[in-house]
């Protein structure tokens, strides 16, 4: 039977190559979104050959098959539950044995593999040289060689692959662990048969030694397997003095340096090269400081001058844009209404958002695609664990410092699910760009600079509380740093570019309707003349608690927006750029103010690549939490100030 | 001569003898093994031979060469793994 419509998953462990070779395959037809449910980004795309239109998933790098993330997890039910017609194992031919282990799980669950040996220029360069024939004998399923950087060996490995699918399942060889593993995997395995479950049974019998949490509660109306299981577990246990998914994890990690071995001869290079010396280098403790603070402050100042003179020029074409709109509707509220509320939010997000947006994601994508942003979280990670996150974080929480979005959005490279939230709670704490205009322009300019300077040390303590509170009310594991630091190798750039262009796809579907929403409604609000009975409603919070103007209510709303409008609102209702002499505002006032401000909530840009990240209910958690912390922060610190005497 | 991984001097070499589970987090979790199953998952696997590399200033990670790769671990997880010298 000839079926037109071909299901292929893309497997493997992170850095192997995986996106480049995707993006190879699929092109321009890509998909980015979420799995059901997860904070874990989904790409999917489609190609047409030989007659058969090929859907191929991006499963997320792993190093594992267990349940220690839910990449992990997401990926095996992916792979046992979907069935895919074949996973493509992408693995990197210079570092064989370690992406062997996860080869290995794959064939675990019995399902159809084509390996792409890629990375073979890598390898080449480290002196090693791979017999990807003998490595196909061995594990039963076929090996193509690739470099997918140059598209050396892309043909063959769909050619390969459809090949496979079309001569049916041949499913890969087994994999025999020590006698005493052995017999109690079958004896395991003979009892699991019996139920219907979607996986392969001496899968489920390996997990069920392994004491994987997920698989027991599958098992669990079987109690007696369950026990069976442990007492085997235990016997094992008992013989090695490990555990026994100590034990099963290392021989399968020696079955990996067994075929490593069989099928690879290395003559390491004589003199040290380029990329090893990169390497020393730039984890050097001291050298590699200066080295990371000229490179990042190099990325922002890149990410920040493109950003603000693309977003200038942007705004003044749209200024432009509302004269001739003006001149032709006229000022009567209905066009005011489709100009200030969909228009303008259409025009925040195209001149906030995307100029930052654009370099941000082509600079991410180079720095972690190259290596550099291992180094630097090897460098930092000290620092970072001082606010209960790890050095992986440092860059989402740098670019939080220029705006949270694309910080928001960089979180993703966290490993865990637990790490992403923690980050990106943090993240939106960070002061902005437009939070220090507003802390430098109302209490830098009015107070003094060491009054901006104490606010800012302030919201750095405020940071750093939070943040190990809630590290520790989390649930969930806390994990320290483990990564790997792959060899520093050259970026694929069209693979950047791409990634870049569908993120950003993803980010205007997903943030712009979100934003038009906001500016439409506050806009609503305006033109309904509701603003001033709105903040007399917060008056209680505003003036009685803040010790605020009532009017700073309505300049608050507007900051949901964009920060820097607080303080713009504030002059055009104040009736003055000038705010050392308005009454009942003075610098106890702009102190709390500029606190609120700084802290109370996350602008609506933010807000929506929360949304997008972490879905509604933590974005909606947070930005309350966010808006309740600022007023009781607010409250003490008006209170304290008054004390003072200020 | 048995010692905790972080102990040790870049450029020494040895081999993994076990890893012990965090203190207090038997008492606060059901899944108590996760973070041993993930340093087991990247390799570090008991008898498993490592060369430490350098570690980062101040009591930062600590970066080893194990299984052909370049791994990073905190310094925190380094301390719960329990290794032998070798010559």
């Amino acid at each position: 039977m000839k079926k037109d419509k071909i299901i292929i998953a893309l497997a493997g462990n992170a850095n192997v190559g995986k996106s480049v070779i995707f993006n190879h395959l699929t092109g321009l037809h890509q998909h980015i979104g979420n799995w059901p449910g997860k904070t874990v980004e989904k790409a999917e795309g489609t190609l047409h050959f030989k007659g058969y239109t090929i859907d191929i998933i991006d499963l997320p790098g792993i190093y594992s098959l267990s349940t220690f993330s839910i990449e992990e997890l997401i990926s095996r039910e992916y792979i046992a539950v979907e069935n895919p017609d074949l996973v493509i194992n992408v693995v990197d031919a210079s570092v064989l044995e370690r992406n062997l282990f996860f080869t290995l799980q794959l064939m675990e669950l019995e399902t159809p593999i084509v390996v792409a040996l890629n990375q073979m220029d890598m390898a080449k360069k480290k002196g090693i040289t791979i017999d990807h024939k003998k490595l196909e004998k061995i594990l039963g399923v076929p090996v193509v060689p690739t470099v997918a950087t140059n598209r050396t060996g892309i043909y063959d490995l769909i050619q390969t692959s459809v090949d496979a699918i079309e001569k049916g399942t041949r499913k890969p060889a087994k994999i025999r662990y020590s006698e005493e593993v052995e017999t109690r995997i079958q004896k395991l395995s003979k009892m699991v048969s019996k139920l219907q479950l979607p996986y392969p049974a001496r899968w489920v019998a390996i997990k069920l030694l392994e004491e994987d949490e997920q698989i027991k509660g599958r098992i669990r109306p079987d109690p007696k397997i369950l026990s069976a299981a442990k007492k085997l577990a235990k016997e094992t246990e008992r013989i090695h003095g490990h555990s026994c998914s100590t034990v099963i994890t290392s021989e399968r990690y020696e079955i990996a340096r067994c075929i490593a071995r069989e099928v690879q001869q290395i003559v390491p290079p004589t003199k040290p090269p380029m990329r090893e010396r990169l390497h020393a280098l730039t984890t050097h403790k001291i050298l590699g400081y200066p080295m990371m603070a000229t490179a990042i402050l190099s990325v922002f100042f890149t990410i920040f001058s493109f950003g603000d003179y693309t977003s200038q020029l942007l705004s003044m074409l749209f200024k432009y844009f509302y004269s001739v709109y003006e001149s032709l509707f006229g000022t009567e509220i209905l066009a005011t209404l489709i100009w200030g509320g969909i228009i303008e939010g259409l025009i925040a997000g195209i001149t906030i958002a995307l100029p930052y947006l654009i370099p941000f994601y082509l600079a991410l994508y180079f720095l972690e695609d190259s290596g550099y942003l291992s180094r630097i979280a090897f460098l930092m990670d000290n620092l970072m664990h001082k606010i209960g996150l790890h050095g992986k974080a440092f860059i989402p929480v740098m670019l939080g410092y220029g705006c949270n979005v694309p910080a928001c959005l960089g979180c993703r490279i966290m490993e865990t699910e637990r790490e992403r939230l923690l980050a990106t709670f943090v993240v939106t704490l960070v002061p902005c760009a437009a939070t220090s205009v507003i802390l430098l322009g109302l209490v830098g300019a009015y107070i003094g600079f060491q009054w901006a300077l104490l606010l800012y040390i302030i919201d750095l303590l405020i940071i750093f509380v939070l943040g190990r509170i809630a590290f520790n009310i989390l649930p969930g594991e806390p994990t320290g740093l483990i990564m790997e630091m792959h060899d520093y190798r050259t970026p694929h750039l069209k693979t950047i570019v791409k990634q870049t262009w569908f993120r950003l796809k993803e980010f205007i579907v997903m943030a712009f309707p979100l934003m038009i929403l906001g500016s439409f409604i506050i806009k609503l609000v305006d033109v309904l003349g509701l603003l001033e009975p709105i903040a007399n409603i917060l008056s209680p919070v505003t003036v009685v608690w803040l010790g605020l103007p009532t009017i700073t209510g309505i300049t608050l709303i507007f900051g949901v927006l964009r920060k820097e409008l607080t303080l713009l609102m504030l002059s055009t209702l104040f009736g003055t750029a000038n705010f050392a002499n308005v009454p009942g505002f003075g610098p106890r006032e702009m102190i709390v103010f500029t606190l609120v401000a700084m802290l109370y909530i996350p602008c609506i840009s933010t807000i929506a690549a929360l949304v997008k990240e972490q879905g509604w209910k933590r974005a909606l958690f947070i930005t309350f939490f966010e808006i309740a912390f600022a007023i009781v922060v607010g409250g003490i610190a008006y209170r304290l100030l008054m004390l003072t005497g200020m | 001569m048995e010692k905790k991984l972080s102990e040790l001097e870049p450029g020494e070499k040895a081999v993994i003898i076990s890893i012990k589970p965090s203190p207090n987090y038997r008492h606060r979790h059901r899944h108590r093994w996760g973070f041993q199953k993930r340093l087991e998952d990247m390799g570090l696997t008991p008898g498993t031979r490592i060369t430490i590399v350098k570690s980062a200033p101040f009591h930062g990670p600590i970066e080893i060469y194990v299984r052909g790769s370049r791994l990073a671990i905190g310094r925190g997880m380094a301390e719960r793994i329990l290794v032998r010298v070798e010559k």
